[in-house]
């Protein structure tokens, strides 16, 4: 552990919900940590509780049990005015309002600094703009967040979250709705913020690939417990496999992946080199080919790489037959 | 900045719409089945002494409906901005948490109830104050149920569909009572629910003025809460907004002008609904620091040009005013939605 000050400490916290008179509690013993300049990645499988515990500590749920310290003082010691210059709060829901314009939207991030009726200003205007420069929405600045792309959006909700000017961010799945592309971007942008403004932002996300290369820590959710680490030490230390207790569901300790497990087919060997072999391997580890290396195969693919183009070399019962794609190649294997 | 120019041309069309609900106002006095000169407007407001029929025309009927026209535009389109803010729902309207079904069923138990066994005149001068204040104590009591609610249950859809529910089952009540009741006691509901401006009167005015006013205010001070609230309720807590106690002023507002006007004027349809989207497509804001003046001042304009239009100038009749309000704002609201597509959200 670390000998930085602990923005966020939560210690055998208990969430669920509240019916009338009863409490049905959803997962208890909870035990979590995380310091400034940190962006953790809150994993877990669906219906695990992972909205519910974002959503306690963003004050919108009540917990039952256990405590939540900012700072080391006991979430519930905080005002609601105080907690709303503590902790912004992004969420899943897609956030649609006519007329809306970015700035506006940004602004509203600055309601707990500003009088009755929200009057920005000139320093909370340099804030505002700031925040928008920062997610890269400047050429954005007038648009009605209605008419602008899902990405663009959760930049939005991002930038009026950071004018804000929260030391904790709290974001539920905000890379839910978006793109390979947009995923990266937004989980990148999240990191740069974190160091260069030195913010704690926790995110609960599915996107497990990504996570493992970009957040600095794990909170690992599952049903009986609650672990934490690094992604590497998760990897190295077996919990971050905990997630996939679906026996199909297997995890590449050298690729960083988790894979779908199927039943072995025929056995293949390839032969090649750079990225066309490696494309072509994984495209017979999608089908469930075995790939062997020494021992006696089924059939063998030669992947030849030419000036331009690329081929693929089939010898199948001693007959050799040339393909132009791997799409025509395994359409051959699996109707032969 | 690159809002300057924004505000600058919201605040002259504010401007030029003050302008415009000032030229109706004179006009909705000038104009009716007496045509009255421009220049009585002058003597009969400003020169008490002067008592010819203009004068009591302008005095005692004219200045009291036009007052009613301005006072009901603003409060039924201020209540309706308030409730499509807090319901999201661009649908939604100042009817929406029953308030008019209350004041229907306020009304119906007494004209088709209570008055059937008390056969006495209903529109003897005591007759306009019993049914108003009738009307008003239905729609306080569905006030006070909404507002208790409220307080009870967090999910704002919950509040949604328990507005509807009661709404229909007031109509229910009320259907019953119709079925049982004469002819006589059936028209004067009938007419109660097509709205009027006209019977509103000046020492009503005094009751109706102050609460309008004061659900104006209470809408103004709740201006960021609204705001906040159009990102939706967890996004409005974050940013420090107290969800129940803000919940309880809008309703509270909303109550006060939807209430007093629904029991002075019976229930006026369409304005509280579509002022607000025009007002959307004029200033293209979602700001309620401009939405909510933008909305009084359409809200007024639309009402007193319903007005103008229903007393059908030169003629002996009046229309009633729901219908025409209904008839001048159904097609705009459609040339709106064709033209700009912007109907879609709040």
């Amino acid at each position: 552990m670390g000998q930085g000050e602990f923005n966020i400490s939560i210690k055998d916290l208990s969430i669920g919900f509240r019916q009338g008179k009863s409490i049905s509690i959803l997962r208890e013993n909870i035990n979590y940590s995380a310091i400034h300049g940190e962006m953790v990645a809150l994993i877990g499988s669906n219906g695990v509780g992972k909205s519910t515990l974002l959503r306690s500590l963003a004050g919108f749920n009540e917990y039952f049990e256990g405590d939540f310290f900012l700072n080391g003082q006991p979430f519930n010691n905080y005002s609601s005015q105080e907690r709303a210059r503590l902790i912004s709060f992004v969420s899943t829901e897609i956030v649609k309002v006519a007329n809306l314009t970015v700035y506006d939207l940004v602004s509203y991030g600055r309601f707990p600094y500003t009088n009755w009726f929200g009057k920005n200003t000139e320093k909370d205007r340099e804030i505002i703009l700031s925040a928008i420069e920062s997610v890269g929405m400047n050429g954005f600045i007038q648009k009605p967040i209605n008419q602008i792309s899902d990405g663009e959006r959760q930049r939005a909700m991002i930038a009026r979250a950071l004018a804000q000017d929260t030391p904790i961010i709290f974001l539920d799945e905000p890379t839910a709705f978006l793109d390979v592309s947009n995923k990266y971007e937004i989980f990148h942008l999240l990191q740069v913020l974190a160091k260069e403004k030195n913010k704690t932002i926790v995110l609960s996300t599915h996107d497990l690939n990504i996570a493992l290369r970009e957040v600095d820590k794990f909170w690992i959710l599952l049903e009986n417990e609650t672990f934490e680490g690094s992604p590497e030490d998760s990897v190295l230390n077996g919990n971050f496999e905990k997630l996939f207790s679906n026996k199909h569901i297997g995890f590449d300790h050298y690729e960083g992946e988790y894979f779908f497990k199927k039943d072995f087919r025929e056995k293949v060997k390839i032969v090649g080199e750079g990225i066309p072999l490696n494309w072509t391997l994984r495209a017979f580890n999608r089908l469930g080919y075995q790939i062997v290396m020494e021992t006696k195969s089924d059939f063998e693919v030669k992947v030849i790489q030419n000036e331009k183009t690329t081929i693929w070399e089939l010898k199948l019962h001693d007959k050799t037959i040339v393909f132009q794609s791997i799409y025509d190649m395994l359409l051959f294997l699996q109707h032969k | 900045m690159q809002n300057t120019d924004h505000k600058n041309h919201s605040f002259f069309i504010l401007i030029l719409l003050g302008i415009i609900v000032i030229v109706f106002f004179i006009l909705d006095l000038l104009l009716g089945s007496v045509t009255i000169p421009f220049s009585k407007i002058y003597s009969a407001l400003f020169h008490p002494e002067i008592s010819d029929t203009a004068a009591t025309i302008l005095r005692d009927f004219r200045l009291p409906k036009a007052l009613t026209a301005i006072v009901t535009g603003a409060a039924l389109s201020v209540s309706g901005l308030q409730m499509q803010t807090v319901f999201r729902n661009p649908l939604a309207g100042p009817y929406v948490l029953g308030i008019s079904a209350g004041a229907s069923l306020g009304v119906a138990l007494f004209v088709l109830g209570f008055s059937s066994v008390f056969i006495s005149g209903i529109f003897s001068a005591t007759g306009a104050w019993s049914l108003a204040l009738i009307a008003w104590l239905g729609a306080f009591a569905v006030m006070m149920l909404v507002l208790y609610v409220s307080t009870k249950v967090n999910d704002i859809m919950t509040l949604l569909i328990l507005g509807i529910l009661f709404t229909a089952a007031t109509g229910a009540i009320v259907s019953i009572l119709q079925y049982f009741s004469n002819e006589s006691m059936l028209k004067a509901f009938i007419i109660w629910t097509m709205g009027s401006l006209g019977s509103v009167t000046k020492s009503q005015l005094l009751i109706l003025l102050p609460a309008v006013i004061l659900g104006i205010f209470l809408a103004f001070l709740k201006m960021k809460a609204l705001n906040a609230f159009l990102l939706g309720e967890n996004y409005a807590r974050s940013l420090g907004v107290n969800i129940i106690g803000s919940r309880l002023i809008i309703f509270l507002s909303t109550s006060l002008l939807a209430g007093t006007i629904t029991a002075f004027c019976g229930p006026i349809g369409f304005i509280g609904i579509a002022v607000p989207h025009i007002a959307r497509v004029f200033f293209r804001t979602a700001d309620h620091m401009i939405l909510l003046p933008a909305t009084i001042l359409i809200g007024s304009a639309l009402m007193l040009f319903s007005d103008i239009v229903s007393q059908l100038p030169g003629m002996q009749t009046t229309l009633p005013v729901n219908s025409v309000t209904a008839l001048i704002g159904i097609p705009v609201i459609i040339w709106m939605i064709v033209k700009n597509k912007r109907f879609q959200s709040v």
